[in-house]
């Protein structure tokens, strides 16, 4: 293609111009365009592992991405990050699941996910609900000393409205990329708010209750029978293993490659459902008054948030958690701790990290 | 598993719309009384269950 300059002054505009050629070069993917936070497991602010995952339990560890088990089952789990990624895709940390304490009989209820929910008002462009809605592809890097089926399913919380794909790790101990794609959902329901829009489950087993059905390939009301139907027991023998990283959910029918940000970014877009934040104070003392002092979030949170038992880095340990346990003053936008009825002795310097958690 | 829920008030006396959850390994959360948050999520489906919030007042 050829393109002459033109005289500014040769231009009449009120005149038709047409363009002839054409253009080339690859357009740009959009900003954002993986619907999955954290999907390269980046970003741990909780910790790295957390052992003896059990019954009922539920777990965050690496950000965004929830540990679930249902039922009464025994096995046990250790989730981690590591360093163990498909060789030459750019990754540095996958999500580590390895089975401590086997069950090799599910019970009927038995189940464990690996799940991300996103929030309804980063959805609103899937269209659901109308004859325009559109299709997702998930595509993600997988590897587990078991072999087998797998099930990933889609979840709209709103609409109690479900999909499942069945997926197969066909080598053991191998990292292997997986391609699903799902339909766009023409009778969904996605709410425009800060609630769970969408839930992604990744199943790791499943018992009958999960499997007594056909398993939904298509969207329908959610029907537990037809959630998980082939799904293997990654519970059955402490040598099993499983791994995942580099999982992107993006509109379209086809996967395009993974889109890495930046660490801060990806960071920032994490502590929309937690983060840590310092709380600091120096004051001297009139025995008996109270004392507090407010902490700015690093960025708005999507609701407000709990506080978890905070972690005292004052070395006299006076600002621990008990500092802040009477009833903090809390919004989307910041904590106020105080600290009440203190003693003459308090005086000094008060320094802690309080962890808060607006996940969905 | 929450263990206990415990509503928490602040040295004048008022409850602060939050409440103390205490979990079955001892962690502790302090949560808001709030729709939108997951443990308060948790803590109306604990009390659908026939569990009782403690609320010892403001002591003012």
């Amino acid at each position: 293609m050829a393109l002459s300059k033109i005289q500014a002054e040769s231009m009449n505009l009120a005149d038709t111009y047409a363009f002839t050629g054409t253009v080339s070069g690859t357009p740009t993917a959009p900003a954002f365009k993986n619907i999955i936070i954290n999907g390269d497991m980046s970003i741990a602010q909780r910790g790295t592992s957390v052992s003896g995952l059990t019954n009922t339990s539920s777990q965050y560890l690496i950000d965004r991405f929830k540990w679930y088990e249902g039922g009464a089952p025994t096995f046990q789990f250790t989730m981690s990050q590591d360093t163990d990624v498909p060789t030459g895709q750019g990754f540095a940390k996958s999500i580590k699941l390895d089975c401590t304490t086997a069950q090799g009989s599910l019970g009927a209820g038995d189940q464990n996910i690996l799940w991300q929910r996103i929030e309804g008002q980063n959805l609103q462009q899937l269209k659901y609900g109308t004859s325009s809605a559109e299709s997702l592809t998930l595509s993600f890097w997988v590897k587990s000393s078991k072999t087998g089926t797998y099930i990933a399913e889609l979840y709209q919380p709103d609409g109690s409205r479900g999909i499942s794909k069945a997926y197969t790790i066909s080598a053991s101990n191998t990292w292997e990329k997986k391609t699903i794609t799902y339909a766009g959902d023409t009778s969904g329901t996605i709410n425009n708010d800060n609630g769970a829009g969408l839930d992604i489950y990744f199943f790791l087993s499943a018992g009958s209750n999960f499997q007594s059905g056909t398993l939904a390939t298509s969207w329908q009301s959610y029907s537990v029978g037809d959630e998980a139907v082939g799904q293997v027991n990654l519970a059955d023998s402490t040598a099993n293993n499983w791994w995942i990283t580099g999982i992107q959910l993006e509109v379209g029918t086809s996967a395009s490659d993974f889109e890495f940000l930046p660490y801060d970014v990806n960071l920032r877009r994490c502590q929309r459902y937690f983060q840590e934040t310092q709380i600091g104070i120096y004051f001297d003392v009139v025995s008996g008054r109270n004392y507090g002092t407010n902490s700015n979030f690093h960025t708005q949170m999507r609701t407000t948030p709990s506080v978890i038992s905070s972690t005292t880095i004052d070395n006299n340990n006076r600002f621990n958690s008990g500092a802040i346990n009477g009833s903090p003053f809390l919004s989307t936008h910041g904590i106020l701790a105080h600290k009440g009825a203190i003693l003459t002795s308090d005086a000094g310097y008060y320094q802690t990290l309080v962890r808060v958690d607006a996940e969905l | 598993m929450i263990s206990t829920v415990e509503k928490t008030y602040r040295e004048d006396g008022t409850w602060g719309n939050v409440y103390k959850v205490t979990y079955s390994d001892g962690v502790y959360y302090l949560v808001p009384h709030n729709e939108e948050n997951r443990h308060y999520q948790e803590i109306l489906e604990w009390v659908a269950e026939g569990n009782t919030i403690t609320d010892n007042g403001g002591g003012e």
